[in-house]
């Protein structure tokens, strides 16, 4: 018995040991950078002159909370994300479908679907840019090559435009990541479940919003969550694209952070934002876990 | 008026030029570093890299040889290296890096931004510098103060000045009987541009950027000072006098010529308008000297017609004001081990016409001269441009002079080391963007723009501290 239990006392200090490099690293690169944002955002703070920083208590919230620029930023991230998760999702299960269907050499589209998740965006943003550019850009010349388009589409230099670019910037580089996390569930499905449901006369449909969807549930949910968060505090798509403009019509709250830390060295503003942020998201994850009913089962 | 210019002999590129010239001021600058004052002279034991900032541009690079130079003699245990900033990620990556309290040994940066970092204390003073480089070298129509100069102190040595013209297809306005483009008025300028978009396919009457970056601010500044209004009266303790009949004057010339731009102008930037004007999709933009170069590598057809005039003159004050960037060395205070090096190697660099020369010479006409004996040495005119812009390149260099202003120093009325912080906000790009992609209405714009100058002024007393 003695001997089970010093094993066991040794298994957990092992246990610990192994832990502590993550540990230490969270407590380093995510704790403490998290923890200084929050009190950052309690003080006025220029990092040219640091001696000078003193505490403001909530007024770096009341400028964010005064400021249109906030506003706007914040209902323009919104648009940002409700519709790049939206179409991310809707694509990326539709191919994911296709992707898991038995044919000859699907295995080699599998691996391709990843090139725009791999490739950097700074290098996808720049060439980007050079792509759809009005005047010599390639898509304009290929749409007008085509015949489909008379005048030049003005991609990044019209509000409506920026946004809507910067949009199929974020689903073409992040539709992959919901297709393999979809794919990887798929394959997972027992085909008895198809099959019982074929015997009973369930055609394609039927058997997709009855079996498919409510087995891609969990994943959904996990994918939708992850892809707001990430979307929301999008910084490099945005910025390397359009820089937020033309005017402020691209601008969404990581980049008006951005701009109010290293722009005009209000780094307490900057802070604030982030805290702002932080707590949306956490809140907005905890209400659409709690109304998709997520991890339901394990706490039951 | 306007003389055909005559074609540049193919045999003598500005490739070939450049590197022959860089033969002969390496050689030339070689010797003269005996000249140098005993101070400058002094040897270093110190080993490392200087890091050294400049904008875009092969200028930045010849300074930093003629610096490795100064080195190699001096203290050979030192490597000068550049680092390249782009214009519209200087403001960013110069205060991030002060922040870290990691600036480059030596900077070359947009003069109202200098203009801040002098104010804000973080600049060495240079007087000794300016005394061993000559005080009374700077060409007519110019003073030190210009380059950058804060409670009696001179903290940014001349690189160079560097004004916008109005850049002019010449064919274009003479095959459509347009008239001198330098007799213009802002009206003229408009008709011209107007005239030219109805007729030319494919052609935009004038390229300006009016995207929210540095090259819009500069674009709108000059028209703003041109119609006589400014961002702050330095006089009056900076008070914010930008909510003006001037400012709205100036945005609704601004929104008049929108029309008659690339319909992409509301993001562009340096590089863009540079591209349409060098690619023959814009008969006139405002811009420095940069084109030039490009135009003569890449479309000689453009540049044999491109030509230089001072800004159109508005017909209300007359002034055909321009944006003259008085762009200097400085030398970041914080965490610097080199000063003294730093400051060696200037007085080298500075002291040897022929290194001088050379950096003109470099992107011709961009960075203009700032010594009389630059200015008036016969080497300077060996560059084959001369052979067939010296108007434009004179009007760069010289005629530009009585024209200047820019947004650190309105009118040259004085510094205002404010115009950096309005600068890395772009206040003015945004204000002119409120116009021409929001559609305000310009009086609305000039409210806004003024409420954040006004924060701005009200958020930075401590910069104007003594002053104000």
């Amino acid at each position: 018995m003695s001997g089970n239990a010093d094993w066991k006392v040794a298994d957990r200090r092992i246990g610990i040991l192994f832990i502590i490099p993550f540990a230490l690293a969270a407590l380093v690169f995510m704790v403490y950078p998290v923890a200084e944002a929050v009190r950052l955002a309690f003080y006025e703070h220029n990092p040219l002159h640091p001696e000078t920083s003193h505490f403001i208590g909530l007024e770096n919230f009341r400028t964010i909370y005064d400021d249109p620029l906030f506003w706007k930023s914040f209902q323009q991230a919104t648009v940002w994300t409700a519709c790049s998760i939206v179409l991310q999702t809707v694509i990326g299960v539709a191919l994911a479908l296709l992707l898991h269907l038995p044919l000859r050499g699907i295995s080699i589209f599998r691996g391709l679907l990843l090139f725009p998740y791999i490739v950097p965006t700074v290098v996808i943003a720049l060439i980007l840019q050079w792509m759809l550019n009005a005047e010599i850009g390639v898509v304009n010349w290929s749409l007008k090559s085509a015949g489909l388009i008379d005048e030049n589409i003005y991609w990044l230099a019209t509000p409506n435009m920026a946004m809507i670019s910067t949009i199929l910037l974020n689903v073409w580089k992040y539709t992959p990541f919901v297709t393999i996390c979809v794919l990887a569930r798929l394959q997972t499905i027992p085909l008895e479940l198809y099959d019982a449901a074929k015997v009973d006369g369930a055609g394609a449909v039927r058997r997709f919003i009855d079996i498919t969807l409510p087995q891609l549930a969990e994943v959904l949910t996990v994918v939708v969550i992850f892809r707001t968060i990430w979307t929301f505090n999008k910084f490099e798509e945005i910025y390397l694209l359009t820089k937020g403009g033309p005017g402020t019509s691209t601008f969404n709250l990581a980049i008006y952070s951005f701009e109010q830390s290293v722009a005009s060295l209000k780094m307490g503003v900057g802070a604030a934002t982030g805290v702002v942020m932080m707590f949306l998201l956490f809140t907005g994850s905890l209400i659409y876990m709690r109304v998709f009913k997520f991890a339901e089962e394990e706490t039951a | 008026m306007q003389k055909k210019p005559a074609a540049i002999k193919p045999a003598f590129t500005r490739r070939k030029f450049l590197s022959d010239i860089a033969v002969l001021g390496a050689g030339a600058a070689a010797g003269s570093g005996l000249a140098l004052p005993a101070w400058a002279q002094k040897k270093s034991t110190k080993t490392g890299i200087v890091r050294v900032w400049g904008e875009p541009g092969p200028y930045g690079g010849v300074a930093v040889d003629a610096m490795n130079e100064w080195a190699k003699q001096f203290a050979p245990g030192l490597t000068f290296k550049l680092e390249t900033l782009s214009w519209d990620g200087v403001y960013v990556k110069l205060m991030t890096d002060l922040a870290a309290r990691n600036p480059a040994h030596c900077i070359s940066v947009e003069s109202p931004i200098a203009y801040q970092l002098m104010a804000d204390l973080l600049l060495e003073p240079l007087d000794d510098v300016v005394a061993k480089v000559g005080k009374d070298r700077l060409v007519d129509g110019v003073k030190w103060e210009y380059w950058g100069a804060w409670k009696g102190k001179q903290y940014v040595l001349p690189a160079h000045h560097q004004a916008t013209q109005m850049v002019v297809r010449t064919d274009v306005i003479k095959e459509l009987g347009l008239g001198d483009p330098d007799k213009w008025s802002w009206e003229d300028m408009r008709n011209a541009a107007k005239t030219v978009s109805e007729k030319k396919k494919d052609m935009a009457g004038i390229s300006l950027a009016l995207g929210r970056n540095l090259c819009t601010d500069y674009h709108f500044a000059a028209l703003l000072h041109s119609a006589g209004g400014r961002m702050f009266d330095v006089a009056n303790k900076y008070q914010v006098v930008f909510d003006s009949p001037e400012t709205v004057e100036a945005l609704d010339y601004v929104k008049s010529l929108q029309p008659y731009m690339p319909k992409g102008a509301v993001s562009y930037s340096f590089l863009e308008v540079v591209d349409s004007i060098v690619t023959g999709r814009a008969a006139i933009a405002f811009y420095w000297g940069r084109p030039y170069g490009r135009a003569a590598e890449e479309n000689k057809p453009v540049f044999d017609a491109l030509q230089s005039y001072n800004h159109p003159r508005n017909s209300k004050t007359g002034r055909r004001t321009n944006w003259n960037d008085f762009q200097g060395w400085c030398i970041p205070r914080p965490n610097n081990q080199y000063v003294d090096e730093v400051k060696a190697a200037l007085v080298y660099y500075q002291t040897s016409p022929d290194w001088l020369i050379r950096y003109c010479h470099s992107l011709m006409p961009n960075v203009s001269p700032v010594y009389k004996d630059v200015l008036n040495n016969p080497k300077l005119y060996t560059h084959p441009f001369f052979q067939t812009k010296r108007e434009t390149i004179m009007n760069y260099y010289v005629n530009s002079l009585p024209h200047s202003s820019s947004t650190g120093n309105e009118l040259l009325k004085g510094i205002n080391p404010l115009a950096g912080i309005v600068h890395g906000r772009s206040i003015l790009a945004q204000t002119v963007q409120k116009v021409v992609v929001d559609n305000w209405k310009s009086a609305d714009a000039a409210k806004w723009g003024a409420k954040e100058l006004e924060q701005i002024r009200k958020d930075n007393l401590r910069l104007l501290g003594g002053v104000v």
